[in-house]
């Protein structure tokens, strides 16, 4: 008995400084950035580090404010700063992916998972298979494409190709497959129409599901450099992670910069982040538990 | 308030691309359909099924599971394509009209509420879809609601709610679009064994109320005796008889009806029929009995002769005296007004319903006991085609 509590005593100990030293690793940089955008470029260049700012400035914020200018939306004539515009530029994107993927995915998830045709598993398992497809192998049939739609340098670039998710299909479809098929029936008996099933029936018995894809799909969006460093290329339609990038570029780097601007585009993904944590984690755990 | 006319339907599950093969494969599992009747097209669920339902009549399908008799009642709701035949609601053809134009209504086995809704919602959608104006769809489910005893729950959640609650909400949902032809799905097998006899009790005053034409489909006898104006009882997805209640329990067509219909079940003997001019005999382990007038008659007019037969006869027309047949008890149940006494005669394991009233001493297991029935309850069924010689 002793023994017992004695290992698991040294467990908790052990688990404990994993976890410790893994929050450490994961939570430091985000402590860089915070703490970086406040420092001076004289501290922040400088070879000793200052863990802690001994001196205070707003000089990286107001700087990333005021370069570069563009106009507010589209093409209008209201001017403001470039990072403004990219930041708008990357909500619009996350927002409409988000949107665009869930409706989508819900769609061809209770097709896939309730309806009954020919061909069925072979689309299931094509889609399964393009979740094993890495990004970078369909990137240039992907970018013809997008030229060819004319949409290169658009930021619905970036929008388009990520709304057929095959994972969200893939969850959806694992949360259709719970929905009881009498429940479908009994719609149908009630002279609900195929659009109406799906709407007042479907819908609100895959909500959970929803709001967990809604969440994957605008953080993914929102991350999702490579695509976007791929499609756009134009001052005024980079997303924020690319307009820091940018910077990066010009002259010397100015590391105060770039640390307000990581810290514009981390901040916002951090709070839908914990906002729908539950949801988030719901939602990994449901798919899982399904599958 | 409509006729419902089934004609030689049939019904035919096509194999979907590599199904068939893989049903091959599985040489460790044998297939559980075995009894349906498996052909190039795919599974025969039903077959020549022809039935005509007059109106306002409560029709109950019962046989047991695999039979076909679920998959009869989704094609009169229009959820599975007739593969052959005519399905006429009103005397109109409607084969190929979707369930919401049929002007049927469905109550299912897991009652299949929309979760989200409450109670008022779930009676009241098929309302609103009908486009119904809110005062007149107020009034019906509040009227539904009155008629099932459900009013205080009109706002709550089906989660909520008891398996009885929610079936009576099911229930509720069917009955306020009043329509032509109401189908009910086993509607009472998730419900506990009281809460059955009470809803079934419900059952038969909610017909009385809304005086429509009910198709019921169910695996339990007694719930087909106690509800339905005629049952049909199905086997391997062919109709084995149509009739009242009184009639397969009194005549069933053939063995599977005799074993099916009535509890503790029909016992059965191997027994001897013999025809001695125009009188009819049977002849099990040493006792003869001769069949009742109106047998004979029958018997007669198929001009059966003399064979080997299975005879049955049911436990509760069995009398226990000091001739007839000879049997050796295993058990003795007390039931209280009765004892089921198993015993074992001529082979077979056979029930004898011994009411306590007439019992002289207890029956110990070993005891010997002999036993008779009248010609009147002898039913008489052929070896080689399992029908009953009288039809």
């Amino acid at each position: 008995m002793s023994k017992d509590n004695g290992s698991s005593v040294a467990y908790k100990i052990f688990s404990f400084v994993v976890l410790i030293i893994l929050a450490f690793l994961f939570i430091f940089p985000l402590y860089w950035i915070l703490t970086g955008m406040f420092k001076p470029p004289a501290v922040i260049n400088s070879p000793t580090p200052q863990w802690w700012p001994h001196e205070w400035t707003m000089r990286n914020i107001t700087e990333l404010f005021s370069r570069r200018t563009a106009p507010l939306f589209g093409e209008i004539a209201l001017r403001v700063p470039g990072a403004l515009r990219w930041l708008i530029n990357t909500v619009f994107m996350a927002i409409m992916a988000m949107i665009l993927t869930c409706i989508t995915a819900a769609m061809a998830g209770y097709a896939l998972a309730k309806k009954r045709f020919i061909g069925r598993a072979f689309l299931f398992s094509l889609i399964v298979a393009a979740m094993a497809l890495p990004k970078q192998v369909i990137l240039v049939p992907l970018v013809r494409e997008i030229s060819a739609l004319g949409l290169y340098d658009n930021i619905w670039a970036v929008i388009l190709p990520t709304v057929g998710w095959p994972f969200g299909v893939f969850l959806m479809k694992q949360f259709s497959e719970g929905i009881p098929g009498e429940m479908i029936e009994a719609a149908r008996i009630d002279g609900a129409s195929e659009f109406r099933t799906f709407t007042s029936v479907v819908v609100p018995m895959i909500k959970p599901g929803i709001g967990a894809l809604a969440i994957f799909t605008f953080i993914n969006s929102w991350n999702d450099y490579f695509l976007q460093l791929i499609m756009l290329t134009s001052n005024s339609n980079l997303t924020i992670s690319l307009g820091i990038a940018t910077m990066q570029a010009e002259n010397s780097t100015d590391f105060g910069l770039i640390m307000a601007g990581a810290a514009l585009a981390a901040v916002p993904i951090i709070i839908v982040f914990l906002l729908f944590q539950k949801y988030f984690t719901k939602g990994i755990t449901m798919g899982a538990v399904k599958g | 308030m409509a006729t419902v006319q089934l004609k030689n339907i049939k019904k035919v599950y096509p194999y979907i691309s590599g199904e068939q093969k893989k049903s091959k494969k599985k040489d460790d599992q044998p297939q559980k359909k075995i009894n349906l009747q498996i052909t190039d097209e795919g599974v025969v669920a039903v077959q020549q099924f022809s039935l005509d339902i007059a109106d306002k009549e409560f029709i109950v399908l019962v046989g047991p599971s695999g039979c076909g008799k679920s998959t009869t009642l989704r094609m009169v709701a229009g959820l599975e394509e007739i593969t052959d035949g005519e399905l006429l609601i009103d005397g109109k053809l409607v084969n190929d009209i979707p369930p919401k134009d049929r002007d049927i209504a469905m109550v299912f086995q897991n009652y299949a509420l929309y979760p989200h809704m409450t109670v008022y919602e779930n009676m009241a959608f098929s309302l609103k879809l009908r486009h119904v104006p809110k005062a007149e769809i107020d009034k019906k489910v509040r009227e539904a609601a009155e008629i099932l005893d459900i009013t205080q729950y009109l706002n709550r959640k089906p989660k909520a709610l008891s398996g009885g609650q929610r079936q009576r909400v099911a229930i509720g949902r069917a009955i306020v679009r009043a329509p032509k032809v109401m189908l009910m799905d086993e509607p009472l097998s998730n419900l506990d064994a009281k809460l059955r006899n009470e809803m079934r009790a419900e059952i038969i005053k909610l017909r009385k109320r809304i005086d429509t034409t009910f198709i019921y489909v169910t695996h339990d006898q007694t719930e087909a005796m106690t509800l339905g104006d005629r049952i049909v009882i199905m086997k391997d997805g062919y109709i084995q008889q149509i009739g009242t209640p009184q009639e397969v329990f009194n005549h069933p067509a053939n063995l599977f009806v005799a074993g099916f219909i009535g509890m503790p079940v029909m016992n059965f003997f191997d027994a001897k029929l013999v025809r001695e001019g125009s009188k009819y005999f049977v002849e099990v382990g040493g006792y003869r009995q001769e069949l009742s007038p109106d047998k004979e008659e029958r018997l007669l007019n198929h001009d059966v002769q003399s064979q080997e037969i299975t005879l049955g006869v049911r436990p509760e027309h069995t009398d226990v005296n000091d001739e007839g047949v000879a049997a050796r008890v295993d058990v003795a149940e007390m039931m209280g007004s009765s004892v089921h006494l198993h015993v074992n005669a001529e082979g077979h394991d056979v029930i004898i319903i011994v009411p306590t009233v007439d019992m002289k001493g207890n029956y110990e297991m070993g005891d010997t006991v002999h036993f008779s029935f009248d010609g009147k309850v002898a039913h008489v069924f052929s070896k080689e085609t399992e029908k009953n010689l009288e039809f």
